[in-house]
């Protein structure tokens, strides 16, 4: 027999019985949408999760510190490792690694035009600020050749308060009385193209000011970044320099070379490291603690949150599994009825000339036909569900999201996903038809067409 | 020439609870390639055991049944479905047509089977059923047509695949008497045409007088055997 005329026949076996069939399609489609649902669910949770860490921190990113590293005994894993050039060319040269920064902090007041407020400054490599994750919002980022120039977080501006309010507030604290701060508007890109003047205070009680240009605002997507402000490293180290005594000649030399010459107040704070991808970010991170860094970043976060919705998926789709289930016995049972009130034609066809192979594969194309039905429409109910509940749920899972971002989705369902439920539902047809196709061809074709 | 079908001491018993009932016993049969023969007995005498067994839908508790030179009880049942499609047409009482398929679908269903393409079946089957005289009902489900016109089409279908043997089973046991006549008459004339061999079980004496040969059983035994004359006369 051909597989069209099979299909075919299939089909109108099936027509024949439409509220049968239609019923037992509906335990299909039920069970398809219960899986489909529940995983992309799953899937929806956990790229809302990756995409909001994400917004905290890249994932392509590890922030090296320096200090030691203890086993779970105690015991110091390698050496403590000094944050130098020598490290830095260090990090350089290991696989997967894309750029490398080392940086400061520093802090201090400063003044943007008649406002004061604090300003929290990160130094950067400026040749390298272009190979890290910074979205750019107005202006431009750091470059080769920049020196007092920095680059602002986008709320950054709210940090600074108007001189004689900020007077006034003093006051009423003094008082004792209830300071109720206004919420500022956010006024960070009127800053483009101002200057922004730093002061610094050292430990002989001198004051230095340091002008800065802000060249460059960066995109409300950087919100772990919003707050700081980015300068090139030199200046950074300069006046670092004379925050430690001011005595010291400014042109440091580089300690490079001496790897274990234990913690110079050269040293820098921290550097950055920017990897290929997650993956390259978790092992790279792995291995600089065992050469003896501190390496944070969020991918280590993710993969205790992946271990919980992987967890999650498998809940929610073993309920959906056992929708399924129940509709695979549905199946059975629909198909062992329709042998019974068939036991004539399938003797009939018997005594035609069907072959044993005829009699099963009708059956099982019966079989998988309902699984087919059951699981595309059940694949379509599915999207109209997984809108649905991105609709209802978008309200409150997008809040306070910045214009233009794309919006996130509690339930996704990608086209393996898709192909996968239909697949599935087939295969489940298919199988829930092996038991009473056996039957069918069991039938002796005698009873079957005696006459009565 | 040897004959195209031949039953050698055919026996077959039935267990039904403790009880041994012999349906067939030691029957000797012989029948001629083009030949029309007839069974005739009451129910229980056999006869519909014996068509069974000859066209391999039962097997013989001892004995041996061949046909066309092949020895059937040795076919194992899987290869026996093939077997009767290439050589074998059946009719029945109750037409036992497919009530989910249509004259022309149910006509070329042992076509289907084979794997012939469509649109060489459906020439096929068009071209039959017009000679059948149902060339108006080729699109209508089996309960949309009489009995006499759903007989014709399993007839049809008993003749798509020209078959050597026809087997039929109280093939007018259904109908009134004028179709009856109208069936038999097309029956005869569509074997004479193509020489092809014809075994009908029947109840109906009268019918079986249409047949070459009449065979008479009870109790599962051939107990009379009359040539009729000229075929087609009624009470010869």
């Amino acid at each position: 027999m051909f597989k069209l005329d099979l299909i075919n026949m299939a089909y109108k076996n099936l027509w024949r019985r439409k509220v049968r069939t239609f019923l037992t399609v509906l335990g299909v489609l039920i069970g398809t949408t219960s899986i489909v649902v529940m995983i992309s669910i799953g899937i929806g949770l956990n790229d809302f999760q990756r995409k909001t860490l994400e917004q905290w921190g890249s994932l392509n990113q590890i922030e090296v510190y320096t200090g030691m590293m203890w086993d779970a005994e105690g015991n110091p894993i390698g050496d403590a490792n000094p944050l130098n050039d020598a490290a830095v060319e260090e990090l350089k040269s290991i696989p997967g690694v894309v750029a490398v920064s080392p940086g400061y902090n520093l802090g201090g007041r400063a003044i943007w035009g008649k406002k004061e407020g604090y300003l929290q400054l990160v130094g950067l490599d400026e040749k390298e600020m272009s190979n890290f994750e910074f979205e750019i919002g107005q202006g431009r980022l750091l470059e080769e050749g920049d020196r007092f120039n920095i680059v602002v977080g986008s709320e950054v501006g709210m940090n600074f308060r108007d001189r004689r309010e900020m007077e006034m507030m003093d006051r009423m604290y003094r008082q004792g009385r209830m300071i109720r701060m206004e919420p500022q508007e956010n006024k960070t890109s009127e800053m483009l193209n101002q200057r922004v003047t730093l002061e610094i205070n050292n430990y002989n009680g001198q004051t230095k000011r340091y002008n800065f240009m802000v060249v460059g605002i960066l995109s409300e997507k950087n919100r772990d970044k919003s707050w700081q402000a980015f300068a090139p490293i030199e200046e950074i180290k300069r006046i670092r320099d004379f925050t430690m005594g001011g005595g010291r000649n400014t042109e440091t030399k580089p300690s490079s070379g001496k790897k274990s010459s234990g913690p110079s107040p050269d040293d820098y704070e921290f550097i950055w490291v920017r990897t290929a991808d997650v993956n390259a970010t978790k092992t790279i991170a792995n291995e600089l603690r065992e050469r003896g860094y501190q390496a944070y970043s969020m991918a280590d976060a993710l993969e205790g949150i992946e271990q919980t919705s992987k967890t999650m998926q498998a809940i929610l789709g073993g309920i959906g599994g056992i929708t399924l289930l129940v509709a695979a016995l549905g199946i059975i049972n629909t198909m062992i009825m329709s042998i019974y009130e068939r036991t004539r034609e399938i003797g009939i066809m018997k005594v035609i000339g069907a072959s044993f192979l005829d009699i099963r594969m009708l059956f099982l194309t019966e079989a998988g036909l309902i699984g087919f039905l059951g699981g595309l429409f059940g694949l379509i109910f599915s999207y109209s569900i997984s809108k649905l509940i991105n609709h209802l749920s978008a309200d409150f899972i997008n809040q306070g999201m910045a214009a233009g971002d794309v919006a996130y989705s509690i339930s996704l369902i990608p086209p393996w996903l898709a192909l996968f439920a239909l697949g599935f539902s087939v295969l489940i047809g298919v199988i829930a038809g092996v038991y009473p196709a056996n039957r069918a061809v069991k039938l002796s074709p005698i009873k079957a067409i005696r006459n009565e | 020439m040897a004959p195209i079908i031949e039953v050698k001491d055919l026996v077959k018993k039935y267990r039904v609870g403790s009880e041994i009932i012999t349906a067939l016993n030691k029957v000797n049969l012989k029948i001629e390639k083009g030949e029309f023969l007839a069974i005739v007995g009451t129910s229980g005498s056999g006869k519909s055991t014996l068509l069974h067994m000859m066209s391999g839908l039962e097997r013989p508790t001892k004995g041996e049944i061949w046909i066309n030179n092949v020895l059937i009880n040795k076919v194992k049942e899987k290869d026996m479905a093939t077997f009767r499609r290439k050589h074998m047409g059946f009719i029945f009482q109750s037409y036992n047509l497919l009530p989910s398929l249509t004259a022309l679908e149910n006509t070329v269903l042992p076509l289907i089977l084979q794997g012939v393409g469509k649109r060489e079946r459906t020439k096929r089957g068009k071209e039959l059923l017009k000679l059948l005289g149902l060339e108006e009902r080729m699109r209508n489900k089996p309960n949309q047509m009489s009995g006499g016109q759903q007989q014709r089409v399993s007839i049809a279908r008993a003749l798509i695949n020209n078959p050597k043997i026809l087997f039929a089973d109280e093939p007018t046991g259904n109908l009134d008497t004028k179709t009856t006549i109208e069936i038999m008459e097309l029956l005869t004339k569509a074997i004479k045409e193509k020489g092809q061999t014809l075994v009908m079980v029947t109840h109906d004496l009268e019918v079986a007088q249409y047949a070459d040969r009449v065979i008479h059983m009870v109790d599962g035994m051939i107990i009379k055997e009359e040539i009729v004359k000229g075929g087609v006369q009624v009470n010869g």
